[in-house]
């Protein structure tokens, strides 16, 4: 067995799907060579994840070391059926950046410092060229929201902005994007039918 | 789904990662033992999951992978990584059983775990936690030193509210019920641990309730914890 990866041109892009599924089922096998090769294919992806919530370096890199121990431990758990790798991947990655920024340290702020609003690098998925059947499903009921409620959500989502950071960003008041996030989510919701 | 809408909706922005870290505990709690909640956060978590593939990608940085290695390799037979907060997620569980205003718990509980990680290799002895609401609000400081089985607590400008008293509750599985540790004061005070076992000293989560003045009259605490944390290793 060989473990893949070593120049970044052999690296296939981390959509790959069924090559990640084998890789996760190998890992949960207790695989090392297997999730050495799955660390390569996507842990740019999943830093991508974490350090777009977690803005201090530091912070975002332990976030992916303890996902990836968690990948390891939980590998068995992941069902095909359920969902694609990566989304299970990044569902990880995510809960664990967001249990870290929403904990609450001294000397630490919940959002990003005042005057430090992301503005520039924004995700829009709506511009992603390469769409999975299930982001192709998502982005098709994205599209039926209003443009400023969309982009609450993708704040959220890819930036783990809480309420009153949305709230401060767009000038309303918290009840008001609590309102707006509930129900352009139950749009999604009744939109993608599950 | 047999959830109620406004369920549904708490599950909904736990998965998107907008409620308030109070909120998102007391979800978190909820989820261990409400199974539909549970699988209503899952589902939410598989609506959005595709979300990430548009994510761009950023190096990591490069050390990485030889240190997650290295964890996974010295792992076998230790507790998963976040063991220290799903405990906390299960102590939070066992104080909602314990809760009368369950209702107040969305707008007083948050949880401010001090560090993660336990590193019990290189042994400090001296511990500190800060319980505090959140970064703004005032905090109560508590500070273990475990060669001398002795707790200080000072509240930085914490105030119970008028006619109540914060009283200091050490929680840990091994203890099964939520144990007093005290009313705070004022000032500056020391309590006796030595009638527990440094490693539940160690782990334990450390909360906060508002009592009557003198402290819980039943001996277990009569409303949700207002302050929450754990104790990290201060150096040597």
């Amino acid at each position: 067995m060989t473990i893949r990866g070593g120049a970044p041109a052999e690296r296939t892009p981390a959509g790959a799907g069924d090559d990640l599924n084998d890789l996760l089922r190998r890992v949960a096998a207790r695989d090392a060579a297997a999730f050495a090769a799955l660390y390569q294919r996507t842990s740019a992806k999943l830093y991508g994840v974490v350090a777009r919530i977690l803005t201090r370096g530091d912070a975002a890199a332990d976030v992916l070391q303890e996902t990836f121990v968690r990948i390891w431990e939980r590998a068995g758990d992941f069902d095909p059926v359920k969902g694609s790798a990566l989304a299970w991947m990044a569902t990880i990655a995510r809960n664990r950046a967001l249990d870290e920024v929403r904990r609450v340290r001294p000397g630490s702020l919940d959002d990003q410092p005042e005057g430090f609003e992301p503005t520039a690098d924004e995700v829009d998925p709506l511009a992603a060229r390469e769409r999975s059947e299930g982001l192709a499903a998502l982005i098709g009921c994205l599209e039926k929201l209003d443009e400023e409620k969309r982009a609450v959500l993708m704040l959220a989502y890819y930036r783990g902005l809480s309420r009153e950071a949305l709230a401060r960003r767009f000038g309303r008041p918290v009840a008001t994007i609590k309102t707006w996030l509930h129900r352009s989510l139950g749009q999604l919701r009744d939109c993608l039918g599950s | 789904m047999t959830i109620s809408p406004d369920d549904d909706d708490a599950a909904a922005e736990y998965a998107l990662g907008t409620l308030d870290p109070g909120e998102r505990a007391a979800l978190a709690a909820r989820r261990l033992r409400e199974p539909e909640l549970d699988q209503a956060i899952r589902a939410w978590e598989a609506r959005l999951a595709p979300l990430a593939e548009a994510a761009p990608e950023i190096e990591p940085p490069r050390d990485l992978l030889p240190a997650i290695e290295a964890r996974i390799r010295g792992g076998a037979g230790e507790a998963p990584a976040n063991a220290d907060f799903v405990g906390l997620r299960r102590s939070v569980a066992l104080w909602r059983t314990t809760a009368i205003a369950a209702s107040l718990l969305a707008a007083v509980l948050a949880i401010g775990i001090v560090g993660r990680e336990m590193t019990r290799r290189s042994t400090p002895r001296e511990y500190v936690a800060i319980l505090q609401k959140d970064a703004a609000s005032p905090a109560i400081e508590v500070t273990v030193d475990l060669d001398r089985q002795e707790l200080t607590v000072r509240p930085v400008a914490a105030r119970a509210p008028p006619g109540k008293a914060y009283e200091l509750w050490i929680i840990d599985a091994k203890l099964g019920a939520p144990r007093s540790l005290g009313v705070i004061g004022e000032a500056r005070r020391a309590a006796s641990l030595a009638a527990y076992d440094p490693s539940v000293v160690e782990n334990a989560t450390y909360a906060v309730t508002v009592e009557p003045p003198g402290g819980s009259p039943s001996g277990k605490p009569s409303g949700p914890p207002v302050f929450v944390g754990k104790l990290i290793p201060v150096g040597r």
